[in-house]
This record gives structure tokens, C-alpha cells and sequence, in this order.
């Protein structure tokens, strides 16, 4: 085996110091001048990260895919805008949302984690379902008509955005914390396999419960961030299952099972939503549909799996190992786990 | 307070819906038992079919029914040529995988963008002469179409369920639901079964869709919230047989026909989750969960 | 039927086809609920906890078809077990050291940084009691661990037992490989039909009759006995 060059060190530390170089870009990119338009749209970008690194927690390290995370977006945004309709501080008012968001994702959890597999993913369908009927039905909501924000002071779209910045950083901040930890590594084992993860003492029930928590609280304070910013919300929209859709398919473009890897697929799809909606609004799902289908039959991990791919074919062992651990932490000799 | 003939009629309407419900749920529980594919396709398949039925209306002025009959053969083809091009470059498994999660799913995005091309957003019906008719015996009265799409989905049922008893292919699908690696040492093609037994899937789901088509308006989103019951279907009722699926059937249209009685129209979506609830809450594994077990062993 | 388990032995658990060796083990594993009666270590009852629960008491278990966490390292997957063993080690160091004396043990170190699916089943199985091994257990349960292994594979697993039993473990071992469980253990039960056929040493279980027949059949007896 090589060991490290002087060269590929320095390629190490250079992946690790690239996130902040990327934090400070992002802190001042408001006063770079770019026009409220683009302003908006890395708002937007940074919101679906949120949501994207979030559910990687739970169906890339855990393996638990759901397909109904626009459930726990449509609580925090709800929860968030009633907050924030009485009065209550917008950062207090997004603690909220993350709370009930958590509190629903228990609520949910209980019964569907003691699935697996395929049949967890069709009961999130259901949930996802049987929540957006509901919340179309219920009047303290506004029901199918959506509710109206009372935004408390002046409209600051630079505000927004930080909020955004910030509430990304966090997610991301949280994954890299939770990879590296033992939990992660539970996690990882439940999502080989959770028998064997139980047989060596892992409690695997509540560890996804406690996963799942942490995603629908980030998730859920996505969902009132963006209340906030659009000062309207209906059942339709934050509850749709095309949201959940979206949700997920974000950490399976840029690679899922990594820290970046959502953040990434985050990044591309923020880009090309709004133009796809704009330009294409026809063939929107027919483009989701072939990504999608590309991606499982080509490259499983995605974006980053590309990337990996690429580099691993001009470097040395060591270099791209050291890529490896930035991304993930894990050994070039892991395959396809998808 | 209810009058016989009221608890007549809501009863025979439940029939009439656990019929259907067998109809569409059958198909993917084969695709399911023999590939460990969860087939999330299947909601556009049965689109599809009903788009089938429709075209074949208003072009041919074919009716409906045959139009569904007409379809198990085009869809057995479609599903074939689908597998072939999409399904078997799959990872294999004796597990169901994320990979052919997605991939399903990733198929009935397109197909539904299809649909919305070719037919656009607004919901369509089949509207035929019959549509309106009724039995009526007595106190009770029986849509006529609902007793002819029962009566379809009942035949094509027992047909189903002969083929698999009888049948050389009936045999190896069973084989390979229940040990594939002994099914393939014994000399089952599983590549060559598991490219029928989808198109069987489909053949089925495309049926299903038709029969809908008949009692139902429709369009490009048709079929979600029928994946949902189909899977509570298949979770109440095992996973391994039709009369296990008729027996889910039975149950969820008993369930859902009648809840109407406690519970307010709106609502109705959320019945069949919430039954999935009380289900899963009595038999955390699932009455799946429990199959999954006996595999393991082997 | 009942038995119990002396500390610091390795008992061995034979018995023909379907004698109800998997049943015992899933039973005692938690991974089967009896019917009735009762499982008890050090007196309190372990009958109807879950595995994770059991593996906190201090009863690991081995697969018999091997279940590595697949696309994790060698390493990694004994860390997992460190981790959430019976002490629930919290420290990352102290896991990590850990995970690597179990590794040393069971000869794997070389494979540390090797995924678990890409090394060979006696490997494979190894890293099964490294597994277990790493969870600290009071009681260790393998299953069939000599199952499928080369003649090589089986006497390099046999010394690991010895090596564990060294080490002051307790083992309940069953196995369908006769030769194994008479090398390695200090009383062996038989098994047929869900009873108890006869119980203790090995070279009394050698010359028992009743085995004798249930393994070969009656008319064994009236041959020459081995």
C-alpha cells in the first residue's frame, strides 16, 4: 500500500478547508451586488438543502427511505406561520416548528419503523397521503384554502437568506457530527443490516426513532424558514407528495449516503427547478423520472459516486482515500451499497 | 338507525369494491413474490390502462369492458418489453433494494408526464349507456356496472390463481417466490420467468386500470392513492396467494364502505392508512413481516 | 428439557437433522419466542428479551449463514460491536483499540481495513466470533461455526476456540460437525427429536448407545462399534 505523499497531504487538507472557504463566499454574497432574482434563488437553494441533507440522515445513514417527508415540512411551515401569526419572534417560531416537526415524525415513526424495507417506504407514501387529506380538511389551518401570513415588520429578503445560510450550516454542521460518531456508525449498521446491528446490541428501533427526529426537526424549521419568505401556504403545496419527491431526490442525484452528496444534489437541483419549471413546465416529471431512473441503473451514489469514479482513475490510493473521508468517512473498498 | 336493505346495499357495494381491489392488487403481488420489486409503477400501469380503455372508446367505440380484456394482453407485452429494457439490468437480490424502489418510481414519473402530454391534466370518464343502469331487486339495487367490473375481476381472478396452480409457469413462479436459489438449481430460468411474471404484473395492473376507468373519472395522477390500498391489501393479506389478496380486499372494502356511516367525506383518502395503522399497531411485523421471517430461515 | 451451562466451558450442542439444535439456539438467542418455559443467566430471567437487550447482558450470538455489515471495513464492523457491546463504550479511542485486540484474537488484523464482503468465508466466519467477541459477552452462542470451512478453515477456527476458551469464556456451541465438537469440548448434550438423548463428556458420548443408534440407525449397533 502507498502511504501518503507530501502532495496528496496537502490535496487532504485542502477537502477539509474547502467547506469554510465556501461558508465565508456564502456570508458575502449579499453584498457582492447580484440582484435580488439570484439572491432568491440561492435562498431557495440553501432551504432545499436543508430539507436534502435532512433526509439523508435518515434514508442514506439509516437506509430508511421515506417517501413522506413533505409531511414534517408541512408541519414546520404551518406551525411556524401560526406562531408567527401571533406574534411570537420568527426564531422562536422556527424552534417551534422543529419541535411539533419532531413530535410528528415520532408520531409517525412508531408504527412505520417496525417495517422495513419496501413496506416503510409505501407506508410513508400513506402517511404523506392521509396528512395532506387531512390538513385540507382542517379549519384551525385554513384548510384546503391555505393561510395567510402577518408578517410583523418590513420585508428584508437579506434576512431570509442569512436565516437560510444559517439553518444549512447547521444541517450540515449536524451530519458531519452524526457521521462521524458512534451513532453514525449504528446507523450505517442498521442500514446493512439491522438484524445483525441488533445482535451486537444495537437498538435499532430507537435509533431510527432518534434519527428521524433530528431530520423532521431540521426539516420542519426548512419548512417555517420558507413559510416566512412566502408569506402563504397551502395543503397543496408544503404537503404535496411532488414535495416529497423533491426532497428525496436531491441526496440521490448528488450521492446519496454522503455528507455532500445531499448538499450537492441540493445545489443542482435548486439550479435547474427554476428553470425547468419556467422553460419546461411539461416535461418536469418526465426529466425527474429519467434522472432518477439514470442514476439507479448508472451511477447509484450519484453525483459524488462520478466524481469518485473520475478521481480514482487518475490518483493514488492514499489521495483518494483521503477524498473518501471527507465525503464520508468511508474505505474506497466499499462497494454499491444501493 | 340503518334499515336491512340499507346494510344490504352497503354490503353488496363492498363486495363489489373488494373485487376490484383483488383485481389491481394481484398484479403486484406476483411482480412482488417472484422479483422482490415493489413495483411503484404499478399506480401508472393502471393509468395507463385506463387511458387504454378510453382511447379504445373514443376511437373504436369500444366498450370498456372488452377494452379491459383487450388490455391484459397489450399490457402482458408492454410489461415484458419493459423488464427487458429496464428491470433486469438491476442489481439482484432476494431482497427487495432501494435501487428498484426508485427505479419503479422513477418509470411512473415518466409515465405519468406521458399521460399529461398525450391527454392533459383534466380528468376524463367513460361514459356509456350502461353507466347509469341499475339492478334493482327489491329494496337493493345494484349498479349494473359495478356487478359486471365484480364479475370481471372475480374471473380474472380464479384465472389467475388457476395458472398458478396448474401451470408449468404457475409452478416456477411459485417455486421462485418461495426459495429462489433452489427454484434455479431445479432449472427454473428465472430471467425468462421474471420477465413474464412483470409482464403478468402489468397485464394485470393495466386491467385493473381499465375496469376503474369504467366506474371512476381519471387522470395523468390516477392510481396513487389505489398503490396505497393495494399495499394495505397485500399487508392484511399476506403475500403469497390470491385468495390471501381477496382476502385483504375483502377487508379494506368492508372497512372503507363502511366508514362512510362515522366518518366525514372528506376524510374517506385517509381510511385505508389509517386501517394500515391498526394493522401494523396489532402485528408490528406486518402479516408480510411475518413471510419475511420464514424466508429468513432458509 | 433443561440444562445448564457451567462457567468458563464450551458446550457443545449435536444432535441428527432436525433435533431442534436451531429452535435451542434461536430460543436462547432471543430470536425465537417459546412457548414455554424459561431462559435464565445467572438466575435472572432472559427469556423474552430482545437480542440488543440480551447482548447488553452479555449473551452474543454468531450467524450461521454469515452476516457481515457488508460494506463496511473488517474493523468497523467489530467497532459497531465495541460500541454497543455489553459496556457500551462511548470513547472513539478506546472503541477503536478495542476493536483491534478482538482483531488480533481471531487473526484478522491483517483484513482491517479490507470490506467485509471482499475477503473468504473462513474469514468470514472469524470475523462472525470477532463480532461477537467484541460485544465482551458473558456467554458466547455459535452456530454452525465450522459450517461449510475446509479442513484448514476448521482446525484454524478450532485453536480460536481454544484461544477464546483460554481466555476464560463461556461457550455454547452448536454444531453439526462431529469431529469439531469432540476436539473442542468439554461436555457435550445430544439431542434428537427436542429432547435430551444423553448429556457429558466426550468420550462417554462416543461410546453412548442410544447416540450411537440415533445417529446411525439401529442396526449400527449390531456392527462393530468404532
Amino acid at each position: 500500500m502507498k502511504t501518503g505523499t507530501p502532495a496528496s497531504g496537502i490535496r487532504f487538507s485542502i477537502s477539509s478547508v474547502l467547506p469554510w472557504l465556501l461558508l465565508v463566499a456564502l456570508i458575502f454574497l449579499p453584498s457582492a451586488g447580484l440582484g435580488t432574482n439570484l439572491i432568491r434563488l440561492f435562498f431557495l437553494t440553501l432551504v432545499w438543502i436543508v430539507t436534502s441533507v435532512a433526509w439523508n440522515l435518515v434514508g442514506g445513514f439509516a437506509g430508511q427511505v421515506s417517501f413522506g417527508f413533505a409531511v414534517f415540512y408541512g408541519v414546520g411551515a404551518y406551525t411556524g406561520a401560526l406562531l408567527m401569526n401571533q406574534g411570537v419572534s420568527p426564531y422562536a417560531a422556527m424552534a417551534g416548528a422543529a419541535a411539533m416537526a419532531s413530535i410528528a415524525s415520532l408520531i409517525v415513526g412508531a408504527p412505520t419503523f417496525r417495517l422495513r424495507g419496501p413496506y416503510f417506504v409505501i407506508a410513508t407514501i400513506g402517511v404523506n397521503e392521509a396528512v395532506r387529506v387531512l390538513m385540507s380538511n382542517l379549519a384551525i389551518t385554513g384548510g384546503a384554502s391555505g393561510l395567510r401570513l402577518r408578517e410583523h415588520g418590513p420585508y428584508r429578503q437579506v434576512e431570509h437568506y442569512y436565516t437560510a445560510l444559517g439553518a444549512a450550516a447547521i444541517a450540515i454542521a449536524i451530519s458531519a457530527v452524526i457521521a462521524r460518531s458512534r451513532f453514525g456508525l449504528a446507523l450505517r449498521a442498521i442500514r446493512q443490516d439491522e438484524d445483525a446491528a441488533a445482535d451486537v446490541g444495537v437498538n435499532a428501533y430507537v435509533c431510527k426513532l432518534y434519527v428521524h427526529a433530528i431530520a423532521a426537526a431540521l426539516t420542519g424549521m426548512a419548512g417555517a424558514i420558507f413559510a416566512r419568505y412566502a408569506a402563504y401556504i397551502n395543503p397543496q403545496g408544503v404537503f404535496a407528495f411532488n414535495t416529497s419527491i423533491s426532497i428525496l431526490l436531491m441526496p440521490v442525484i448528488g450521492g446519496i449516503g454522503t455528507i455532500w452528496g445531499p448538499v450537492l444534489g441540493g445545489v443542482v437541483f435548486g439550479a435547474i427547478e427554476e428553470q425547468l419549471v419556467a422553460n419546461f413546465p411539461n416535461i418536469h416529471l418526465l426529466l425527474y423520472g429519467g434522472l432518477l431512473m439514470l442514476i439507479v441503473l448508472v451511477e447509484p451514489d450519484g453525483l459524488v459516486g462520478l466524481f469518485h469514479r473520475i478521481v480514482r482513475r487518475r490518483g493514488s490510493d492514499s489521495r483518494s482515500k483521503g477524498i473518501d473521508k471527507v465525503l464520508w468517512g468511508r474505505s474506497r473498498l466499499e462497494g454499491r451499497e444501493l | 338507525m340503518m334499515t336491512a336493505a340499507d346494510f344490504l346495499n352497503l354490503l353488496i357495494a363492498a363486495l363489489m369494491l373488494a373485487g376490484i381491489y383483488g383485481a389491481m392488487s394481484v398484479g403486484m403481488t406476483v411482480i412482488y413474490g417472484v422479483m422482490k420489486i415493489v413495483n411503484l409503477a404499478h399506480a401508472g400501469f393502471m393509468m395507463m390502462g385506463a387511458y387504454f380503455a378510453y382511447e379504445l372508446f373514443q376511437r373504436f367505440n369500444i366498450d370498456p369492458l372488452f377494452g379491459a380484456f383487450l388490455a391484459l394482453p397489450v399490457f402482458f407485452l408492454f410489461g415484458m418489453a419493459i423488464h427487458w429494457l429496464l428491470v433486469r439490468r438491476l442489481p439482484k437480490s432476494d431482497q427487495p433494494t432501494l435501487s428498484s424502489l426508485l427505479l419503479m418510481f422513477g418509470f411512473w414519473l415518466v409515465l405519468q408526464n406521458v399521460a399529461y402530454l398525450t391527454w392533459g391534466n383534466t380528468d376524463m370518464s367513460i361514459l356509456t349507456p350502461h353507466t347509469l343502469s341499475v339492478i334493482n331487486l327489491g329494496p337493493i339495487t345494484i349498479s349494473t356496472l359495478r356487478l359486471v367490473v365484480f364479475a370481471a375481476a372475480v374471473v380474472s381472478m380464479a384465472i389467475l390463481q388457476l395458472i398458478l396452480n396448474r401451470s408449468w409457469f404457475g409452478k416456477s413462479v411459485r417455486a421462485l417466490i418461495q426459495n429462489p436459489y433452489a427454484a434455479q438449481i431445479t432449472g427454473v430460468d428465472d430471467q425468462k420467468i421474471s420477465r413474464m411474471a412483470f409482464g403478468l404484473g402489468t397485464a394485470f395492473a393495466g386491467f385493473a386500470g381499465a375496469l376503474l376507468s369504467m366506474l371512476y373519472s381519471f387522470n395523468p395522477d390516477f392510481g396513487r392513492p389505489f398503490l396505497v390500498r393495494s399495499f394495505v391489501i397485500i399487508v392484511l393479506g399476506g403475500l403469497e396467494s390470491v385468495p390471501g389478496v381477496a382476502f385483504g380486499a375483502l377487508v379494506l372494502a368492508v372497512v372503507e364502505t363502511f366508514s362512510i356511516l362515522a366518518v366525514p367525506a372528506g376524510y374517506q383518502p385517509a381510511i385505508s392508512f389509517a386501517l394500515l395503522v391498526v394493522v401494523l399497531l396489532l402485528f408490528p411485523r406486518g402479516l408480510a413481516g411475518l413471510m419475511q421471517k420464514k424466508w429468513r430461515a432458509a | 428439557m433443561s440444562f445448564d451451562i457451567p462457567e468458563k466451558t464450551i458446550c457443545g450442542f449435536i444432535g441428527p437433522n432436525g433435533a431442534g439444535k436451531t429452535t435451542l439456539f434461536g430460543v436462547i438467542a432471543g430470536a425465537i419466542r417459546p412457548s414455554s418455559g424459561k431462559v435464565r443467566l445467572r438466575g435472572k430471567d432472559v427469556t423474552s428479551m430482545k437480542p440488543h437487550a440480551l447482548v447488553k447482558r452479555g449473551i452474543a450470538r454468531t450467524h450461521q449463514i454469515v452476516r457481515p455489515f457488508r460494506a463496511m471495513s473488517v474493523l468497523d464492523n467489530a467497532r459497531v460491536a465495541v460500541h454497543f457491546g455489553r459496556h457500551s463504550v462511548k470513547s472513539a479511542e478506546r472503541a477503536r483499540e478495542r476493536a483491534w485486540e478482538v482483531l488480533k484474537l481471531v487473526g484478522l488484523e491483517h483484513r482491517a481495513e479490507f470490506s467485509a464482503s471482499a475477503i473468504p468465508l473462513g474469514e468470514q466466519k472469524r470475523l462472525e466470533v470477532a463480532r461477537a467477541l467484541a460485544t465482551d459477552p458473558e456467554l458466547l452462542l455459535l452456530d454452525e461455526i465450522c459450517g461449510g470451512l475446509a479442513a484448514s478453515e476448521t482446525s484454524a477456527m478450532l485453536d480460536l476456540l481454544q484461544r477464546i476458551r483460554e481466555k476464560g469464556a463461556t461457550i455454547l456451541y452448536v454444531e453439526h460437525d462431529m469431529k469439531a465438537v469432540m476436539s473442542i469440548c468439554d461436555r457435550i448434550t445430544v439431542l434428537n427429536f427436542g429432547q435430551k438423548l444423553a448429556e457429558g463428556k466426550p468420550e462417554e458420548i462416543r461410546k453412548n448407545d442410544a447416540v450411537i443408534e440415533a445417529y446411525l440407525g439401529k442396526g449400527a449397533l449390531s456392527g462393530s462399534s468404532n
